[in-house]
């Protein structure tokens, strides 16, 4: 333990070699995750040290599956054609390049994810407005909470997003303040809990800092979207 | 098979998946099913549970198909990545790890220099990770080793070696700043 190694890495490629490696667990790894989908470059970082490691899995022995598992696979295969919806409301991605494709595919992954924490079918809405303004919003309703990640947002210098749901009475009722750079996870009230169903519309509106003080919203609704079964 | 008639196989049937051709996964699982259930398998433990991973993963190459850039990336080493993450991330929901034996580098047998077999990559690959691998510090390589074939956390590998969490995340970090270093040689 005396060795006088002292090269250094930048801390991005550390943190992709430990994500490759999979030492990472709950929220760091998801952290990376969702890095990885939005930062091209970082996801070459990973690219690049799954691509080294992964020469050690001629170590692992094959294992044939049973017999069985590809007529499971096939039947629970998603028509590419319909997948599912989502997949229809996010040709829209496309339009931002390659960095859209990953991040979509890492949006359904984090999902999956956070599917598999709760064991339970999330709702997902994908909240979005023109431009670069999209969220995607994953709905736990054995928690009920709520976490809205930032697709493609803009931040606006003065004024802050805010989350709101509108259920079929057609009222907002405020949820949380979300961030331009990172996920938030908004706990619900009991009584807005119980209203976050299937196709119960989220919006989000610019608000000043601190968000809405009149309990409806101020500023314009940049972006909306249903909350929809996965 | 030789080896790279079968990754142009695998890499032209993961090109038509994104048309929507079933017949295409079914030639990417007919190639890769074994390698990418002994991946599962190793880090679960369990049949079960490991076949459920296994049909994700297929469900995923599915659906990511079209970002699968054959001329950056090995297509077993991209769907590699995917069965240990699936994997990880199913471990990481339900439990601790499967292996949380005590690892003694100590007494840690040198890696016995495993036959490379064809699906993965060509023989000097593996050999030359190995090379590099042997050349780190024997805690460094069980560590390492913990983290990839059995899906251990840090705070996993900690307990298992018996030092304290930020002591184990200096060596892996050492470890694969080392091992980048060598593998660039």
């Amino acid at each position: 333990m005396t060795d006088t190694f002292d090269h250094s890495l930048p801390e991005d490629e550390l943190l992709a070699a430990e994500y490759a490696l999979g030492v990472l667990a709950g929220a760091d790894r998801a952290a990376v995750e969702l890095r990885a989908a939005r930062e091209p470059p970082f996801a070459r970082l990973v690219a690049g040290w799954e691509q080294r490691l992964a020469p050690w899995a001629a170590e692992i022995d094959e294992v044939a599956p049973s017999p069985q598992l590809w007529d499971r696979i096939a039947a629970a295969l998603p028509a590419h054609a319909q997948s599912a919806g989502l997949w229809h409301s996010l040709t829209f991605w496309r339009g931002f390049g390659i960095a859209a494709g990953a991040l979509a595919a890492a949006s359904l992954a984090a999902l999956i994810y956070l599917g598999a924490l709760t064991q339970q079918q999330p709702l997902v809405a994908i909240i979005e407005g023109g431009g670069h303004r999209h969220f995607v919003a994953t709905l736990d309703a054995g928690r009920g909470t709520v976490a809205v990640m930032p697709a493609a947002f803009s931040p606006d210098a003065t004024r802050v997003p805010e989350l709101w749901l509108i259920p079929p009475d057609g009222k907002p009722r405020p949820v949380g303040l979300l961030r331009a750079d990172q996920t938030v996870t908004l706990t619900l009230p009991t009584d807005l809990a119980a209203l976050a169903k299937k196709d119960v519309v989220l919006a989000v509106s610019l608000e000043p800092p601190g968000g809405s003080t009149t309990g409806l919203p101020t500023g314009p609704v940049i972006a909306t979207g249903k909350l929809t079964s996965l | 098979m030789d080896l790279n008639t079968n990754r142009s196989l695998i890499a032209a049937a993961l090109g038509r998946i994104p048309d929507g051709d079933r017949a295409a996964l079914q030639t990417v699982y007919r190639l890769t099913s074994a390698k990418l259930f002994g991946v599962c398998l190793r880090i679960l433990g369990e049949r079960g549970e490991a076949e459920d991973v296994l049909q994700e993963v297929y469900v995923t190459v599915w659906r990511k198909a079209a970002d699968f850039d054959a001329s950056r990336a090995s297509p077993m080493t991209w769907l590699i990545a995917i069965a240990r993450n699936r994997a990880i991330d199913r471990l990481r929901s339900t439990r601790q790890s499967r292996n949380m034996d005590p690892i003694d580098a100590a007494t840690e047998i040198a890696d016995a220099t495993a036959g490379a077999d064809s699906a993965i990559e060509s023989v000097q690959e593996h050999a030359r990770l190995h090379g590099c691998l042997d050349g780190l510090a024997s805690h460094e390589r069980a560590a390492l080793r913990g983290a990839f074939f059995d899906g251990n956390t840090y705070e996993d590998l900690a307990a298992r070696m018996k030092v304290p969490l930020g002591t184990m995340k200096s060596w892996i970090r050492r470890a694969m700043i080392k091992l980048k270093a060598c593998l660039e040689q």
